[in-house]
């Protein structure tokens, strides 16, 4: 791979407003004014899996109280999260955990530039907060069947498991229960467009997360 | 709606697969199968804001009390739900009512345009479904502020309304933002009571 080829999925990219109702920017400036007013010790950022977790009872059951805050977005991309991130969002906060949720929706983009995507991510977390961590969670499989969206997907978790094994300040955590059945099928009961989660989806998913979360927090920082 | 000219937003088609994943024809087929499995007396059509009705508990205490299917998929345009309707998501089953919500998503296409999608949509339920109702939701507003897709998505709410009385059979339900679900299931319930209930073959 060149070093000279930029890497789009890791160049900071604003979503551009097609539709008309600037509905991303709007999202982007509800966040960064939330920087400013709110004290998260956990914040959430990544696309529609982090945004959605929101909506459901899972966030209040098991995420308030950890006084997180989600800093989702439908559609978005590592280069978009990268630009969100360094354009206000991660200011006036201290959070002692970022939990990064990222990459599915970073279509032609090969498993290596959607890793070095989420790895640039973590890079302007360690920059921008010195003092949290960062926990990644793997890419879910998705698609009713075996495709090759699947395969992508747990390419850039293997890349990006490795990548973080020898860092500090960063951990990669597979959050899927075991959505693909013996049959190869993902079920409309875990997944009911084959990529978004049920209640019930999230919460085989949200538990374990929130357990490894709560034992990240009880131990002290490192540095 | 008259004029020679063909109207893209009534011109049927699927949804191409560019991500790789097959994920919109896997939910149509799953509908069709609902098809031949299921006996609903409401079936809700549309794109993600039917689709998500369902992830809610709104779904379980308002509406599958009705025996309802839910046929959404999020994205879709007029041209997507006519498709999906024309290749099985009609057979063999007779709801008594069928609830249409989609429009938001045609963004080629202007608001007359889309209207006349919907309505195209609202023709082909009255002509397969002869004995059911067909309720239109109309679209919502959007955007954090005034832009010109809520002044679009109001235009199209405004060709609705005087277009589909002259549907046998349809109604436009427009509650706006705040209000929907309670007079939604309110008018459901109303046409289920007024219409004869059929013995059902026996369930085998």
């Amino acid at each position: 791979m060149s070093a000279e080829d930029p890497n789009p999925a890791a160049t900071p990219t604003p979503c551009q407003d097609t539709q008309g109702d600037g509905r991303w920017m709007s999202l982007h400036n509800r966040f960064v004014s939330d920087s400013k007013d709110k004290e998260p010790d956990v914040l959430f950022v990544g696309d529609s899996l982090i945004q959605l977790m929101h909506q459901f009872g899972i966030w209040r059951q098991l995420f308030s109280p950890l006084h997180a805050l989600n800093f989702g977005v439908g559609g978005d991309a590592t280069q978009h999260v990268l630009w969100r991130l360094t354009n206000g969002e991660l200011d006036n906060i201290s959070p002692k955990v970022v939990v990064l949720w990222v990459g599915t929706n970073n279509h032609g983009h090969t498993p290596e530039q959607i890793c070095s995507g989420i790895m640039a991510i973590v890079q302007v977390i360690k920059n921008k907060l010195p003092h949290a961590r960062t926990l990644i969670l793997g890419l879910l499989p998705r698609g009713k069947s075996p495709n090759p969206l699947r395969e992508r997907n747990a390419k850039v978790n293997k890349l990006v498991q490795e990548a973080v094994s020898s860092l500090p300040h960063a951990s990669f955590l597979n959050v899927d229960p075991g959505f693909v059945h013996s049959s190869g099928a993902i079920s409309h009961q875990d997944m009911y467009d084959y990529l978004h989660l049920t209640p019930q989806g999230y919460q085989a998913v949200c538990e374990p997360l929130h357990a490894h979360l709560k034992s990240m927090l009880e131990k002290p920082a490192e540095n | 709606m008259s004029g020679d000219e063909v109207n893209p937003a009534a011109v049927a088609q699927p949804v191409e697969d560019v991500h790789g994943d097959g994920r919109w024809l896997s939910q149509h087929t799953r509908f069709v199968q609902e098809c031949k499995d299921a006996e609903p007396d409401v079936l809700f059509v549309g794109d993600s804001m039917i689709q998500l009705m369902q992830q809610y508990e709104v779904w379980r205490d308002l509406f599958s009390p009705l025996h309802a299917l839910n046929f959404g998929i999020g994205g879709d345009t007029t041209c997507n739900v006519l498709w999906r309707l024309q290749n099985g998501e009609l057979d063999n089953i007779r709801p008594k009512v069928v609830v249409l919500w989609v429009g938001t998503n045609n963004h080629e296409h202007s608001a007359e345009q889309v209207a006349g999608g919907i309505l195209t949509i609202a023709e082909l339920l009255t002509s397969r479904l002869p004995k059911a109702k067909v309720v239109v939701l109309g679209l919502l507003p959007r955007g954090e502020r005034p832009n010109p897709l809520r002044e679009k998505n109001a235009a199209v709410n405004s060709f609705l309304r005087s277009w589909l009385p002259r549907l046998n059979h349809a109604q436009f339900l427009d509650t706006g933002y705040r209000n929907l679900s309670k007079p939604l299931s309110d008018l459901l319930l109303q046409i289920l009571e007024d219409t004869p209930e059929e013995r059902r073959a026996s369930l085998i």
